[in-house]
């Protein structure tokens, strides 16, 4: 699950060694998108998974999943007995164009890894009547060592406001945009997986995409007014390292410790017309972070993002969706720039993502994504990136197999596959289309085939 | 005892024949619907909470025969209380109006559904769930 690659990261991966420079360990990696699949859900609404997932397999939402996550977790076919449990396996197969200069794993080879990407438990379903959960448990086989993962604990209640069905809730997380119910969110949005052993989406990512993740605790309250707007507000502490070590995270990749001001706020506007379906949104986080925790000064970031979902789902036979989100950071390095980490006080970093799927009989699905990140040179910060740069960009292509998950599917609900053939090509690499690392390499290089097989039950 | 037994039985063949042809006579009074676009229409509207296989009961019952059922009538199923009390029979009228507006044919019942605005739609869904038997 962790993102992080030490072969392609030298100076960053160092920092975090030491554990001094916090920006290192937070805003400057973009995460790797997590699986989530969780057929516990199915068994508890008697909803198949495409009722829920484009596709028939987690997590692109559909309406009805939006829905249900934003109920709680709690909606239930009225049957007793459901245990709210489930599995998921990812096993995988990478290559990149060009040998990687060093292995991207302990137990890596330079190139053309098989691997057993994670193994997750997942105790997700209803837990009262209001009170329902999504807790991951992961043993990541690449870097084989287990943690908890993502955490979305919720209560919500329905009322009438207005006249209008009104959902109120609270949503108890361990990752800033894990609770959010659309596909935008850099934790939720395309690639719904990809390859550990690859090279990502580039070097550099915002805070927003998860330079927190499992390494914090928040609290937000929401509410969805008419199956229309959507509000929420939160924020967020970070957790001590001993618990971060007590958890799996382990102790040296500490962030620091965020600020009291810290918060995360979403707005959207959604629309479900049962052919088809739409929202148009906006979110933020603001934090600052104390990097060493025994040591005055920190680190300031704004993230502001917009985003926009279009589902065409029809009769379910033809499914098209669109997703695009874009994140802007801003960031004031007092800290680093002051224990001269940083060559800018002031910085930013933008995030784009584009991308559309088709998917036939909710079974056959292509999709293709674009992604761009741009930023402010920072020749220290950035240091092993062509000219202090962190742009990178490219496109992702992928087309995955999904047999069952439907209403009258062979094994439903237990049994869950999706076979996927995944590309990504890069335009640009860490600051350059060519020779970025001042070795001859150039951003096509790390092009990358990723296949994977994807189970749940 | 034999007579006793036999009585009731006579006395509920025609009543049985009078629903079923209150049923049929309700469908060839309104626009017949397309089974095929109806569907269609289950598809879009419906199939996330009820399935039409027998049995199989979702967040909501299953449609399986449901034209000419007694409201509430699944065992396995769960339904709100006031579906319970509303003595209602699944004609294509009944269903129809249910349909369309959900909460004005049963107060308080927990179908999370707007309704369905399209006569046209409405008559083709329920010439489809006229098929399920």
């Amino acid at each position: 699950m962790n993102p992080l690659k030490p072969g392609r990261r030298t100076r960053l991966s160092t920092l975090r060694r030491a554990g001094t420079c916090a920006l290192a360990a937070l805003g400057l990696f973009a995460a790797a998108p997590a699986a989530h699949a969780v057929p516990s859900f199915a068994r508890q609404t008697g909803a198949d998974c495409a009722s829920c997932h484009v596709g028939a397999f987690g997590p692109q939402l559909t309406p009805y999943g939006i829905k249900f996550k934003l109920g709680g977790y709690t909606e239930t076919d009225g049957k007793e007995g459901k245990v709210p449990l489930s599995a998921m396996i990812v096993g995988s197969y990478t290559q990149t164009k060009k040998n990687q200069a060093e292995r991207p794993a302990e137990n890596a080879s330079v190139n053309k890894n098989l691997a057993l990407d994670e193994v997750s438990l997942f105790l997700a379903g209803r837990l009262t009547e209001k009170i329902g959960a999504f807790i991951q448990a992961t043993y990541d086989g690449v870097g084989r060592s287990s943690a908890l993962d993502q955490v979305d604990i919720r209560a919500a209640h329905t009322l009438e406001i207005a006249g209008k069905e009104t959902i109120v809730g609270l949503s108890l997380n361990n990752n800033p945009g894990v609770q959010d119910p659309f596909s935008t969110m850099p934790v939720w949005g395309f690639p719904y997986t990809s390859s550990a052993l690859g090279f990502g989406l580039g070097g550099a990512g915002t805070m927003i995409n998860g330079g927190l993740e499992q390494r914090v605790a928040g609290l937000s309250a929401y509410t969805f007014w008419n199956n229309l707007l959507y509000a929420e507000l939160g924020t967020y502490r970070s957790l001590s390292p001993s618990m971060q070590s007590k958890l799996g995270a382990g102790r040296a990749d500490d962030p620091g410790r965020l600020g009291g001001g810290t918060n995360y706020w979403r707005l959207a506007v959604f629309q479900d017309l049962k052919k088809q379906a739409f929202n148009v949104g906006m979110f933020g986080f603001n934090t600052t972070v104390q990097p060493d925790r025994n040591a005055p000064g920190s680190n300031k970031f704004n993230d502001l993002g917009v985003d926009a979902s279009y589902q065409f789902l029809g009769t379910r036979k033809h499914v098209g969706t669109v997703n695009t989100s874009f994140i802007r950071e801003r960031q004031t390095l007092n800290q680093l720039f002051d224990a001269g980490e940083s060559a800018n006080l002031k910085g930013r970093l933008n995030e784009f993502k584009l991308n559309a799927s088709y998917h036939y009989d909710q079974t056959w699905g292509a999709t293709i994504g674009r992604f761009l990140t741009t930023g402010t040179s920072d020749a220290i910060v950035y240091d092993g990136f062509a000219k202090g740069s962190p742009n990178s960009s490219g496109y992702i292509v992928q087309g995955d197999f999904t047999p069952w998950g439907k209403d009258a599917s062979w094994g439903t609900p237990w049994a869950n596959l999706r076979l996927g053939a995944q590309y990504t090509m890069y335009t640009k690499y860490n600051g350059a289309k060519t020779d970025y690392d001042g070795n001859g390499r150039n951003a096509k290089d790390n092009n990358t085939l990723f296949l994977f097989a994807w189970t749940s039950f | 005892m034999k007579g006793a037994t036999m009585k009731p039985g006579i006395r509920l063949k025609p009543a049985l024949l009078f629903a079923l042809l209150a049923v049929s006579l309700s469908f060839q009074a309104r626009a017949a619907g397309n089974v095929e676009a109806g569907k269609d229409v289950f598809a879009t509207e419906c199939a996330e909470c009820h399935s039409v296989r027998e049995g199989k009961n979702k967040k909501g019952p299953s449609m399986f025969a449901v034209v000419g059922r007694k409201a509430a009538s699944i065992a396995d199923a769960t339904y709100s209380d006031p579906l319970k009390a509303s003595g209602i029979t699944w004609t294509p009228d009944r269903l129809d109006a249910y349909i369309t507006a959900p909460k004005k044919l049963v107060p308080g019942g927990k179908m999370k559904y707007d309704g369905l605005a399209s006569a046209t739609e409405r008559a083709d869904l329920l010439a489809y769930l006229a098929t399920l038997h």
